[in-house]
């Protein structure tokens, strides 16, 4: 008995079971009441004009580290992806095995969480507003490289051949072989990291990096659920027009949809994009000269305070088999959610509109809400521990996947499923036997992804106590314990490679069709 | 226009006559924008399960086939079962597939191997795909078999033989509404229906069918 494609999709939703059969256990009565009212303040956020200003601030410095943060992550992914191509360097100079060597090197960048760089920075060189940028651009633009490198290792090598054979130099060869399909992937790419860098400078702001996170926590932890409701309107706001310009643009350029399963091809409107990609120049340098970022200020190193020496016994004395336990345990857990919860939320409200509309708006704002503050926010009625980091992560990137599932549902199986209703199927079962079954691969490939992240992120709900490795990284990190934050962060990159190599053969595996016929990059191959 | 219980009926007509959506209209996917459709003397049930009721006797047989290819062949024929199925069944027949022996039943109606049943569609040669849509609709069991232009895209061999099981397939009480863009095809049907934008242009039996009718629908003037 072998489940088929559907219903792959929704067997990560019976992790179910044992949260809601354990939540009695860690509940408490005490926070209903607050809760409650920051439900109700959603309906009435502050209008106060010094509240609307400071939080329009704070947006435009999130913002703005954002749209900086991507922007270098992806000039330097770019740079970084090109020379770790095997192509690229067996194409210019005969051999690939340079590629390989810094392939090596850019995956302790990117197994590093935002988060962590952005704390190892403040401790160097001090608060400033380039300390968030940086923090972005690093471990951001080790994925753009890995992706780009992928990507050109994975194109059709004909052309190139052909121009070589013609006497064109390697350099050239590539640019006008390659260039034209790498670029649309990029940009589509591309698109979705800025959305990713909104939300990380967000959650750099939540622990003290500047900008709209900082007034988020501070509101929510001196309860003025207004004041935080009038911060999440405009971040929702803004949330939501930046990810329907990234479609509309992907739409206009014909570029692929996130799961690959779209039209894929060289971008029409190669003016237009020259021409945006030109305009960005001036737009990011007038935002650096407004957050008054100073680049010969990283360089200053204030220095490590003063500690003792190393412990290395009292480092090799440390529960890891606990810490690293839990945080796996978190990992699947929140995944399970997330990529469970999603299909079914979506099957659950498929004959009403109206919930659907509601599901999605919850989505948005589990994208838009950092996870430390979801949890936060769970600690009003939950005990901290291993489940309430578990929920908030799952929370957050269950808006992640809801939303992508929607996106990709949008080009796959509408006409199965569009075939099913005319039978007389419910519009449930029509969705499920209809565009599920297409889905199912993709999505699952993708949620494979997302786990790999999850556990990259687990270090951000540390504060509740709840992720093992995390939150004994953050206890290192303000207790300035040199040695313990060393070999934390070591077995961290060390578990986040190991991830995600097995989610690299996972995916592998749930792209190959089973008569071969698929491309495992055509589909989620390329999202990390 | 009205389709009597056994009777076979062509719908002719130039590109966007309107040949689809009357068939959307008449499998329930559309509704009109003016008159009725009625269904065994009634009006169109209003009511969500009384209408879905109706619509499980109403098979579509689609160009593009619109088979699940991620599922296996008994899984297709069995979701041809959904609008009459509950949940568990439903459920159950993506972990196991259900009543084998119905399913091979209707393969074997056309001429297709039972072994198949456990073949993922996606494994399937094109000849073997249209009897499987077939197989599905005749496991739908309909009372009205609907076909939009099933032949266009099939070369003349394969179209006459899918044709002429269509035609085999609606005897009383089935009835058969088929679009076509090859008028040489009529053979077999009892009426031929002509639309042209949005119109209906004739309506007769296909034997007192005159060449100047239909060389006047596709030029778009009337008949002399």
């Amino acid at each position: 008995m072998r489940p088929a494609a559907p219903l792959w999709v929704l067997l990560p939703a019976l992790v179910l079971l044992p949260v809601l059969a354990l939540l009695p256990a860690i509940s408490h009565g005490g926070g209903w009441e607050l809760v409650g009212q920051f439900a109700a303040a959603a309906l009435r956020p502050s209008l106060d004009p010094i509240v609307v200003r400071s939080v329009l601030d704070g947006l435009a410095v999130t913002a703005g580290i954002a749209l900086l943060g991507w922007a270098a992550s992806l000039v330097l992914g770019l740079v970084l992806g090109v020379a770790s191509s095997r192509l690229v360097w067996r194409t210019c100079s005969g051999s690939g095995t340079p590629a390989g060597w810094i392939r090596r090197l850019l995956a302790l960048p990117r197994s590093i969480h935002e988060l962590l760089w952005g704390l190892l920075l403040l401790q160097l060189v001090g608060l400033q507003p380039a300390v968030a940028v940086v923090a972005i651009a690093i471990p951001f633009g080790a994925l753009v490289a890995r992706v780009v490198s992928d990507l050109l290792d994975a194109l059709p090598t004909a052309n190139l051949e052909a121009l070589r054979c013609g006497g064109a130099p390697g350099p050239a060869a590539l640019l006008i072989a390659l260039g034209p399909p790498l670029l649309p992937q990029v940009i589509s790419y591309g698109g979705y990291r800025l959305e990713c860098a909104l939300r990380s400078a967000t959650l750099l702001g939540v622990f003290g990096l500047g900008g709209l996170g900082t007034e988020l926590r501070l509101t929510l932890q001196s309860l003025a659920f207004s004041e935080l409701w009038t911060g999440l309107w405009l971040l929702l706001l803004v949330m939501v027009l930046l990810e329907a310009l990234v479609g509309w643009l992907r739409r206009r350029w014909a570029m692929p949809t996130r799961l690959g399963l779209g039209q894929r091809g060289v971008g029409r409107q190669g003016r237009e994009i020259l021409a945006l990609a030109l305009a960005m120049a001036p737009v990011l340098a007038l935002v650096a000269w407004r957050l008054g970022i100073d680049p010969s200020a990283l360089l200053q190193w204030q220095g490590w305070p003063p500690v003792g020496p190393a412990d290395w016994a009292a480092v090799v004395a440390l529960p890891w088999p606990t810490l690293v336990g839990n945080t796996l345990l978190l990992t699947l857990v929140a995944a399970a959610l997330a990529v469970g919860l999603a299909p079914l939320l979506l099957l659950l409200a498929e004959p009403w509109p109206p919930v659907g509309a509601l599901v999605q708006g919850l989505w948005a704002l589990g994208r838009l809400w950092p996870p430390p503050l979801t949890a936060l926010l769970l600690l009003f009625v939950l005990q901290p521990g291993l489940l309430t980091g578990a929920l908030a992560l799952g929370f957050h990137n269950l808006g992640i996947l809801g939303r992508l599932l929607l996106e990709a549902a949008e080009t796959t199986g509408a006409r199965q499923q569009q075939a099913l209703l005319a039978a007389g199927t419910g519009p449930r079962l029509a969705l499920l036997y209809g565009r599920f079954s297409g889905l199912a691969r993709p999505y699952l490939a993708y949620g494979v992804y997302r786990s790999d992240v999850i556990l990259r992120e687990s270090v951000v709900v540390g504060l509740v106590g709840a992720t093992g490795l995390g939150s004994q990284l953050l206890e290192a990190l303000s207790s300035f314990a040199a040695d313990q934050l060393l070999a934390l962060v070591g077995i961290y990159a060390v578990l986040t490679l190991l991830g995600e190599d097995l989610s690299d053969r996972a995916r592998l595996w749930l792209l190959e069709t089973p008569h071969g016929d698929g491309h495992p990059q055509e589909a989620g191959g390329t999202w990390r | 226009m009205q389709l009597a219980a056994g009777e076979r009926v062509a719908l002719l007509g130039p590109s966007g006559a309107g040949k689809s959506t009357l068939l959307a209209v008449a499998n329930g996917l559309l509704e009109p924008d003016q008159g009725q459709v009625r269904w065994q003397g009634e009006p169109r049930a209003r009511a969500v399960r009384a209408r879905r009721h109706q619509q499980a006797r109403i098979g579509t047989l689609w160009q593009d086939l619109r088979l699940i290819e991620e599922l296996t062949v008994q899984q297709n024929l069995n979701a041809a079962r959904l609008a009459v199925w509950g949940w568990p069944k439903a459920l159950l027949n993506l972990l196991h597939p259900l009543e084998t022996a119905a399913c091979a039943a209707v393969l074997q109606r056309l001429d297709l191997d039972p072994a198949l049943l456990n073949q993922p569609v996606s494994a399937l040669s094109g000849g073997q795909r249209q009897r499987v849509a077939l197989a599905r609709l005749l496991r739908q069991e309909p009372l009205l078999l609907l076909a939009d232009e099933p032949l266009a895209s099939l070369d003349p061999r394969l179209a006459a033989d899918l044709l002429a099981l269509l035609l085999e397939l609606a005897c009383p009480p089935r009835a058969l509404l088929l679009s076509l863009h090859r008028p040489d095809l009529l053979h077999g049907f009892d009426r031929v229906i002509g639309l042209r934008a949005g119109q209906l242009v004739f309506d007769r039996p296909a034997t007192a069918l005159e060449p100047g009718q239909l060389q006047a629908l596709y030029a778009g003037c009337e008949a002399p």
